[in-house]
């Protein structure tokens, strides 16, 4: 009985968001150079959440390779929007490559605040990360809340998330990821960055000269799960050697159908549209939910966190993937 | 037919992958970059090396000094900036220290010796598959109309390539306001924050 009055508050708050997000989305979306009305292809999508939303949990939001100032970007925002009225996240992990073909002034305006504009109103932090689009300068932007470092760590509740500059993995960088991680006791390790370590993409793949550098201390430090964009699609990969790995850079770019069909590394992909990433850390869980640009579920699932030092061997760390039915 | 051909393929494939699993370079990896961290970077270096290496970074040290002593001279730039100050800073930046490196050649940081001890130590460091990957890695982005040239601005609409991080460990380590960055097989010392090439050297990548 408990849990059917909760799902039918949890239905109405979203239909009730969705209502309240469309109107905002319709009067708050942004001018275009060509002076035309942002469409909101997402209106009539029901929204769905699959997300346990428990008592002190960690809540977030992951997107990647936003910056394109696109109708389809402030589609998606919109789709992120209506959901925070029923999953109230507090922050957002950006993936890189947040500025396309420039970083004017207006560049911000266009491709980030006019797109985020009622999260950023609902004062919905953004951790960003620097993409191989993305100048160093972007660190002193006050919206990216990196605190002028190119690299830099912060933590939520029992979360320590360490955004990395994957672009320029120079012995400085590594250095400070390999002290910080040293000395880190948070009980979930989180790391994000632009290039995918593991990735299934037919046109750039995984990165495996960054995987030798920095997977080991992954391994050694025992980093929980890692987050990247550069590919234009979403995909949770198959766990490797015990950590969790999702790309997620189909946040304002799609390259359709470049996920490499019978990829052993692939779990579960979606490169059909645009998405998102909806994450609840909660105790010994990692709850996930992907969103697409229509407001639908392409992904979901719960995870378990891992012993505190993974084995390299993958049968002895095989983590516990339970996906959403 | 069809679903046989695939189930053999995912069989190869999940072979290869446990296969490369199972003796993955992670372990001896992971001993290799906290080697590497530790060590003195001029390590097994011969003395005439060493001395070009030394040089090397006292030249690009001293132009980190004077780009310095330039931005010291400048509003500071806060940790939350606006767009518009970020922008008017680096600028500013770019002006100024272009105006002081006016006549500025290439050559002048990246000398014929060190350009061929890099040069040389790519070539050692790549070879065969790691080559093709470090190749295609490098020549996929696009920097098509970046102007190779000594004094010019690195455009901000350009992509980056990624910098191997096998490669930085390899090279003379730079102060954090310097980056090595190549453009197609060309490699470039560009001040991270007004984007201002300040050498380059010719077909770095064989």
């Amino acid at each position: 009985m408990k849990r059917i009055i909760t799902s039918m508050l949890i239905y109405g708050a979203l239909v009730f968001g969705g209502l309240v997000g469309n109107a905002l989305a319709q009067t708050a979306a942004p001018a275009r150079a060509t002076g035309e009305r942002v469409a909101t292809a997402t209106a009539a999508a029901p929204l769905k959440l699959t997300l346990p939303l428990k008592d002190g949990s960690v809540r977030f939001l992951v997107i990647g390779d936003t910056g394109t100032g696109t109708e389809q970007q402030q589609e998606l925002s919109n789709v992120m929007f209506r959901y925070r009225q029923a999953f109230p996240y507090e922050f957002v992990l950006m993936m890189g490559d947040n500025m396309y073909g420039g970083e004017k002034p207006e560049d911000f305006k266009l491709k980030f605040e006019n797109v985020y504009k009622q999260l950023l109103d609902d004062k919905v932090k953004f951790y960003a990360s620097l993409g191989n689009h993305d100048e160093s300068n972007q660190r002193f932007y006050e919206l990216f809340n990196m605190n002028g470092e190119e690299f830099y760590r912060f933590t939520k509740g029992n979360v320590a998330f360490y955004a990395l500059n994957s672009n320029y993995m120079d012995k400085r960088q590594i250095k400070w990821l390999d002290e910080e991680l040293a000395k880190d006791t948070s009980e979930w390790k989180i790391v994000y960055m632009h290039h995918p370590p593991y990735s299934s993409g037919g046109k750039h793949g995984s990165s495996s000269g960054l995987r030798e550098v920095v997977e080991p201390i992954f391994l050694k430090y025992g980093v929980n799960a890692v987050f990247a964009g550069h590919e234009h699609f979403y995909e949770r990969v198959k766990p490797q050697k015990g950590i969790y790995y999702f790309i997620s850079g189909a946040g304002g770019k799609l390259r359709p159908g470049d996920v490499k069909k019978n990829s052993p590394l692939t779990e579960k992909a979606f490169d059909t549209d645009m998405s998102f990433m909806l994450l609840e850390v909660a105790g010994s869980e990692l709850h996930f939910q992907v969103i697409s640009r229509t407001g639908d579920t392409v992904d979901s699932g719960t995870l378990t966190k891992q012993a505190a030092k993974p084995k390299t061997s993958p049968a002895a760390a095989a983590p516990v993937v339970a996906p959403t039915p | 037919m069809k679903n046989k051909m695939n189930r053999a393929t995912n069989f190869v494939a999940g072979l290869l992958l446990g296969f490369g699993l199972a003796f993955s370079p992670s372990a001896s990896m992971a001993q290799d970059i906290s080697g590497q961290l530790q060590a003195d970077p001029l390590e097994g270096l011969t003395v005439k090396q060493r001395e070009m290496v030394v040089a090397f970074q006292e030249r690009v040290k001293d132009y980190t000094k004077m780009r310095e002593a330039i931005e010291a001279r400048m509003p500071k730039l806060a940790k939350e900036s606006t767009p518009e100050q970020i922008q008017a800073h680096k600028t500013e930046l770019e002006k100024r220290v272009r105006e002081a490196r006016a006549g500025a050649k290439r050559g002048q940081l990246f000398t014929p010796d060190i350009a061929g001890y890099i040069r040389r130590a790519i070539k050692n460091e790549y070879r065969g598959a790691a080559l093709k990957e470090l190749r295609a890695s490098v020549l996929e982005a696009d920097t098509k109309g970046v102007p190779v040239r000594v004094n010019y601005v690195y455009p901000e609409s350009k992509e980056l390539v990624e910098m191997s991080p096998k490669l930085l460990l390899k090279l003379p380590q730079l102060p954090k306001q310097v980056r090595y960055r190549f453009v197609g097989r060309n490699l470039l010392l560009v001040d991270r924050e007004n984007d201002l090439i300040v050498d380059y050297m010719l077909n770095a990548l064989p």
